[in-house]
């Protein structure tokens, strides 16, 4: 396979008419089956956004069902949602009966569990995802089952957090090289050398913020309390010292979550472009422009349909990764063989257990 | 490399057929990337040959093909005997293939079954149902809880009581003088004294009746007070205890028993509220029991006809009571008053004594500790 250049080597061909039908009928199917169809909508949405994407010159496939996603989700209930449940009774009583001491041991126990079990979810969301994806006949995964990520996940995040949360660049980068090198796809692994030094001078834009925050707020304050004087005298600065008051709110909110999206669009750049399969190498070309592109429209599409257009959302963000992503390289096709992992017979049900998105 | 031993399968020479459908097709073996060109030709047997570019050929039976997909312009098709192999045909076949193929899935396979249009008629009919029974859960479920799980919950819940309970020898004996005369066989109810100043009675499930301080202080009989633990034991003799946990708290109760938080606050058992039919066949009972052990019912009527004065409910119609889920007090004063047998000799409940000692229990035990809600 020859390095393709100009056109890129990932593509998505999907339009929304068709996938729409598949919504719709996932949508009526869910509710008149409370809830219990999402296992089965979740794959059917799947086939078809895998099948409508290229690499190369040839398009992937989802070959995951619904019936395993059930059986993860029914595995989880019974392995963890059931014992916390009883833990955190046993807990309570405990605590009632005056055993406070033991029983918050118990309920701390029980929390960092949980934290742990995040981090082996977060694994095996990928691994599955890699499993059950199929290109040329050829699938991914990983022969490990995430136990030791999930350790890693958890010191790497509470380092991550000491030192005023400096460290948080690091912890995110260091865990997705570790999460990728140990995935593979057909017989060859991922490798992934992200470093924090690239994000971080955009992670400062975070500690920067309560300046920035401090000064808008005067400059509003001033602002709009000057405003209102000269409309009103006196009562007119009171309300609009509240307008102002309701600016630096929204300011507030929309201010961090623009960091964050400016953070995370390069974070993104970099991690996926410090990712390497075999002599492919990736990268991701989303802007922090094309990323609030995203998230307005989103926003656009969810308000004016009323929340409808809440099932289009995984259609758009698809899209969204399959247009930005972009691959570089060669690779022998007569050397791609099939995957030699073992495969899970049961879905994601854990990281459906702590809603977590996959990618 | 290229022509390394491709699948499984058997193998065929390529033989000549004149009749038979051709079509072009692209296939994976499963085993490596290489994708094999060539084309399908189908004789109207029970078998596709799979004839490669590079002249070899494949037979691959139409039953070991499971449908995968479809694309925009293809079907795709895998093997039952082959994992991974994928088999990519046009998506317009002739309509005698296309029936020998394994019919196309799209919503799984007891929807695909049933046809989309049935499938949401039934769903929709099986979850109403389930809909149904679990918001009625409460009535038909309170009652089948068993017994030996209510009086768990119940010594939990009196557990969290404490030394809220107010317990003198005189008092207990009081007590329990009144009980017998009102529901005599019962070995299995327990009456306690909560001090707790709430004009409240509750009736915990296992057969635990607690009288709340609150409503002893204000009593001005114990022929009052008798008609109150009438109506409680009512409603454990009814079984209506276990049906009003669970419409206050929902089923979680039955899992979380006794820990789920409501034990410890007596606000949350005295919010508990029982249907309508519930207070009133309580009400029935405890007018039954006192008939029969000789309890004037007059008391009753005179609590009731205080607590409508109280709420100012004297004013308001009376059709009030019919709507509001608590029957008005006013009726209940009437169905205790008219309850009464004219000219009968009711010997009282407890001497004056006995009323005065459980009048004063709460204060006389010294170990009895203060509730506080917070």
């Amino acid at each position: 396979m020859d390095d393709q250049d100009g056109a890129s080597a990932f593509g998505f061909e999907g339009s929304w008419r068709e996938f729409a039908p598949i919504a719709f009928t996932n949508l009526l199917l869910t509710i008149v089956t409370l809830g219990i169809y999402r296992f089965w909508a979740t794959p059917r949405e799947r086939r078809y956004l895998w099948s409508r994407s290229r690499f190369v010159d040839e398009n992937l496939e989802w070959a995951g069902t619904g019936k395993e996603l059930f059986i993860g989700f029914l595995l989880v209930l019974l392995l963890f949602a059931l014992p916390f449940f009883v833990i955190s009774q046993v807990a309570q009583a405990l605590v009632m009966r005056g055993q406070e001491a033991l029983g918050t041991i118990l309920t701390l126990g029980s929390f960092l569990l949980i934290f742990y079990l995040a981090g082996v979810a977060r694994f095996r969301a990928l691994r599955y995802r890699l499993s059950r994806t199929r290109w040329r006949g050829i699938r991914g995964g990983s022969d490990n089952q995430g136990f030791g990520f999930g350790l890693s996940y958890m010191w790497k995040t509470l380092v991550g957090y000491v030192a005023l949360g400096l460290m948080i660049p690091w912890s995110m980068t260091s865990l997705w090289n570790e999460r990728w090198g140990k995935m593979s796809f057909g017989p060859y692994e991922f490798q992934a050398n992200a470093e924090s030094g690239g994000v971080f001078a955009r992670f400062l834009l975070f500690y920067l913020s309560p300046l920035i925050f401090f000064v808008g707020a005067l400059v509003l304050g001033a602002m709009g309390m000057l405003a209102g004087f000269g409309v009103g005298g006196e009562e007119g600065a009171k309300i609009g010292g509240f307008v102002s008051l309701l600016g630096i709110a929204l300011f507030f909110y929309l201010g961090l979550g623009l960091i964050a999206v400016v953070f995370y669009a390069k974070y993104y750049r970099e991690v996926v472009g410090a990712t390497q399969w075999r002599d492919i190498g990736f990268s991701f070309e989303a802007s922090t422009g094309d990323w609030i592109k995203l998230l307005l429209g989103d926003f656009a599409l969810v308000v004016l349909t009323l929340g409808i257009g809440w099932i289009f959302l995984s259609y758009r963000h698809w899209k969204f990764f399959m247009v930005h992503l972009e691959a570089r390289g060669e690779i022998l096709l007569d050397e791609l063989t099939q995957s030699t992992t073992r495969t899970a017979t049961h879905g994601e049900g854990l990281l459906d257990a702590f809603d977590m998105g996959a990618i | 490399m290229a022509k390394a031993c491709l699948t499984r399968s058997t193998w065929a020479r390529s033989r000549p057929v004149e009749q038979g459908f051709r079509t072009s097709a692209q296939w994976y073996d499963g085993v490596t990337a290489r994708r094999h060109e060539g084309e399908a030709e189908w004789d109207g047997s029970g078998q596709l040959l799979l004839h490669s570019s590079d002249g070899q050929s494949t037979a691959v039976a139409l039953e070991d093909l499971r449908y995968f997909e479809k694309r925009r312009d293809s079907l795709v098709y895998a093997r039952d005997s082959v994992a991974d192999f994928r088999l990519v045909l046009p998506a317009d076949l002739p309509p005698a293939l296309d029936r020998a193929l394994p019919t196309r899935g799209e919503y799984g396979a007891w929807i695909d079954r049933m046809g989309l249009g049935k499938a949401i008629i039934g769903f929709g009919a099986i979850s109403a149902v389930a809909v149904a029974l679990f918001m009625t859960a409460p009535e038909w479920l309170g009652p089948r809880v068993p017994v030996s799980w209510e009086r768990k919950m119940g010594d939990a819940m009196i557990g969290n009581f404490g030394g809220r309970l107010c317990h003198t020898p005189a008092a207990d004996a009081a007590l329990a003088k009144m009980q017998d005369r009102i529901d005599p066989a019962a070995g299995d109810i327990r009456v306690g004294l909560a001090n707790i100043d709430m004009v409240n009675a509750v009736a915990l499930p296992g057969g635990q009746v607690l009288m709340f301080d609150g409503i002893i202080q204000q009593a001005e009989s114990p022929e009052e007070l008798a008609g109150v633990l009438g109506h409680e034991i009512g409603h454990v003799r009814e079984r209506h205890v276990m049906t009003a946990l669970l419409r206050q708290f929902g089923l979680s109760i039955l899992l979380a028993g006794a820990n789920s938080g409501l034990g410890d606050t007596a606000f949350g058992i005295a919010a508990m509220g029982y249907s309508r039919d519930a207070e009133l066949e309580a009400d029935a009972y405890a007018r039954k029991q006192m008939a029969k052990g000789r309890v004037s019912p007059l008391g009753a009527a005179g609590f009731f006809e205080r607590m409508a004065k109280e709420s100012g409910e004297g004013e308001s119609p009376a059709l009030i009571g019919w709507i509001a889920t608590h029957p008005s007090s006013r009726d209940r004063a009437k169905a205790y008053r008219t309850s009464a047998t004219e000219g009968a000799a009711y010997p009282p409940v407890l001497t004056k004594q006995e009323f005065a000692a459980l009048k004063s229990a709460c204060k006389d035990d010294p170990d009895v500790e203060d509730f506080d809600f917070f």
